[in-house]
């Protein structure tokens, strides 16, 4: 069942990579966020504990529903351009996001011989782990940029989830207050940014200034 | 005669008949959901019968090929529905490995309707045909990864042993069904040329593909053409409807019911997709069919893991 969800969350990569426009980002994280929600109750349903709860739910609030609303609304705010501009073609960004899955289910074969996990999640989180990194790399705006990071994140959680199934509660409640943290710091930041230059593409920052 | 030739001829029946009014459906249902009334559904039977009636007259400077290509297309369309199973009646033609001639068939047809338009020589079907010619490239694999992974995942390559070898027993194949279900329905959307693709609707030279390419054909020849495309979306259409056959558990009035649904809500689906979503720009299109190939590439992933 894990790996349903984990198909599905691959799916989601595959879009992310092909859609021009911001708000599908958005809408992406949105149900990446989900997913991630479902993939946590699955342990549940065998042995139920109103304690584990918490975490599931923390994260499809944060994930799923609080952050998606947030950057919609700073987007909204900040009169975000609706195309993404990315700087290389859209067609070679879904290769190297093909090329990539592909490689990390071959390396994560490999390693599963070594030790135990399971391979299409481990490989699937990785893969998003890398996404993440790419849309960071091959993007112009700062909003993509968050949505990337976020992407990442949540490849970072959907790996932390097979790698250690049991991580202690207070941690992971942590790690989403501190993305929370920095999420709503990114919103600041582009404010204060807005109102000192006009745009905020990362092309601003080829020129050096005294 | 046995009863397996009954079953065939009855299936390719249903096909021939059944095509225009899939058709009439969708433009019904898009109708709708516009706020038209439209025509009604039974409008292709009607213009396929004008078409019929009308006499065909060819281009000044055509050779042979324009003559023949429009038979040719509809006799390998014809083909192609007779290898292909509807509901539980087993077709006509079927050995293993007919699902690559099914694909082949359908190549050869659209092979020969581009030289049919590029042998008018008209700058503007060329275009069209040269499209067509690049669209058909990039979506080739995507057929051969879905059906592909479902002949590898089932163990049989003919049509009629995969629909009715996969059983729901196991869980990834649900999932598998419906990720297979999301790639042929785009496949359907390529080949059939509907909305996101190519516009039916719209009579710009510069912006169609399928429908310039048929610019200069009239009557008869635009009869087999019409009759072909019809044909064609309905085999996909079928084919969509097949991968759902195993919730019913393969008894004969489930499957019946199934097609039926599947028919009625598959119409309404196409009819919605067209009218909620605008054609892409051409320069978007080869990344479209990326897309799905790579839907069909994690076919195969899943394939690969769930042995």
């Amino acid at each position: 069942m894990e790996n349903v969800f984990s198909i599905l969350f691959c799916l989601t990569l595959f879009y992310v990579a092909v859609t021009y426009r911001v708000k599908a980002y958005v809408t992406i994280l949105a149900i990446q966020g989900a997913l991630l929600t479902f993939l946590l109750f699955i342990p549940l349903l065998d042995n139920f504990n109103p304690f584990s709860v918490i975490l599931p739910l923390t994260i499809f609030v944060v994930k799923g529903v609080v952050i998606p609303i947030y950057i919609n609304k700073i987007i909204l705010k900040l009169d975000v351009k609706r195309k993404i501009e990315p700087t290389i073609e859209q067609i070679s960004f879904l290769s190297l996001v093909i090329l990539t899955i592909v490689l990390t289910f071959v390396f994560s074969i490999y390693l599963s011989s070594i030790t135990k996990l399971e391979i299409i999640p481990f490989a699937v989180g990785f893969s998003s782990i890398f996404t993440g990194i790419y849309i960071i790399m091959f993007r112009k705006k700062l909003i993509v940029h968050v949505c990337g990071f976020l992407v990442m994140e949540n490849g970072i959680f959907l790996l932390s989830t097979v790698v250690a199934s049991e991580l202690p509660m207070t941690i992971e409640l942590g790690v989403m207050l501190d993305l929370f943290v920095v999420v709503f710091l990114m919103g600041i930041a582009l404010n204060r940014i807005k109102s000192t230059f006009s745009g905020f593409e990362v092309t601003h920052l080829d020129r050096l200034k005294d | 005669m046995d009863v397996k030739i009954f079953q065939g001829l009855f299936s390719i029946l249903i096909i021939l008949s059944l095509a225009p009014l899939f058709a009439g459906l969708v433009n019904k249902f898009k109708a709708r959901f516009t706020g038209r009334v439209g025509s009604p559904f039974y409008q292709p039977y009607n213009e396929l019968l004008r078409l019929y009636k009308k006499e065909t007259i060819n281009a000044n400077g055509t050779s042979f090929i324009s003559r023949i290509s429009p038979i040719i297309n509809f006799v390998f369309v014809i083909i192609a529905a007779i290898i292909l199973p509807v509901m539980f009646l087993k077709s006509i033609i079927s050995f293993q490995g007919d699902i690559i001639l099914f694909a082949y068939l359908f190549g050869t047809a659209r092979f020969f309707q581009i030289m049919g338009a590029m042998d008018i020589g008209s700058s503007f079907e060329g275009m069209g045909a040269s499209r067509e010619a690049l669209f058909a490239l990039f979506a080739e694999p995507i057929f051969f990864f879905s059906f592909g992974s479902i002949a590898f995942i089932s163990g049989y390559y003919s049509f009629y042993d995969v629909f009715t070898s996969i059983r729901l027993e196991n869980v990834y194949y649900i999932i598998f069904i419906i990720i297979c279900s999301i790639s042929v329905f785009m496949l359907a959307v390529t080949e059939c040329s509907r909305m996101p693709i190519d516009d039916p609707n719209t009579h710009l030279e510069l912006t169609m593909i399928h429908e310039v390419m048929i610019l200069d054909n009239s009557g008869f020849d635009l009869f087999l053409y019409q009759y072909a495309s019809y044909i064609k979306l309905l085999i996909y259409a079928i084919l969509e409807i097949s991968l759902f056959y195993p919730f019913g558990s393969f008894s004969p009035t489930l499957q019946v019911v199934i097609f039926l649904v599947g028919f009625i809500s598959l119409s309404a689906f196409l009819a919605l997709i067209e009218t909620i979503t605008s054609r892409y720009k051409l320069k978007n299109i080869p990344l479209y069919l990326l897309f799905t190939t790579a839907i069909g590439l994690l076919n195969i992933i899943i394939y690969t893991f769930t042995k």
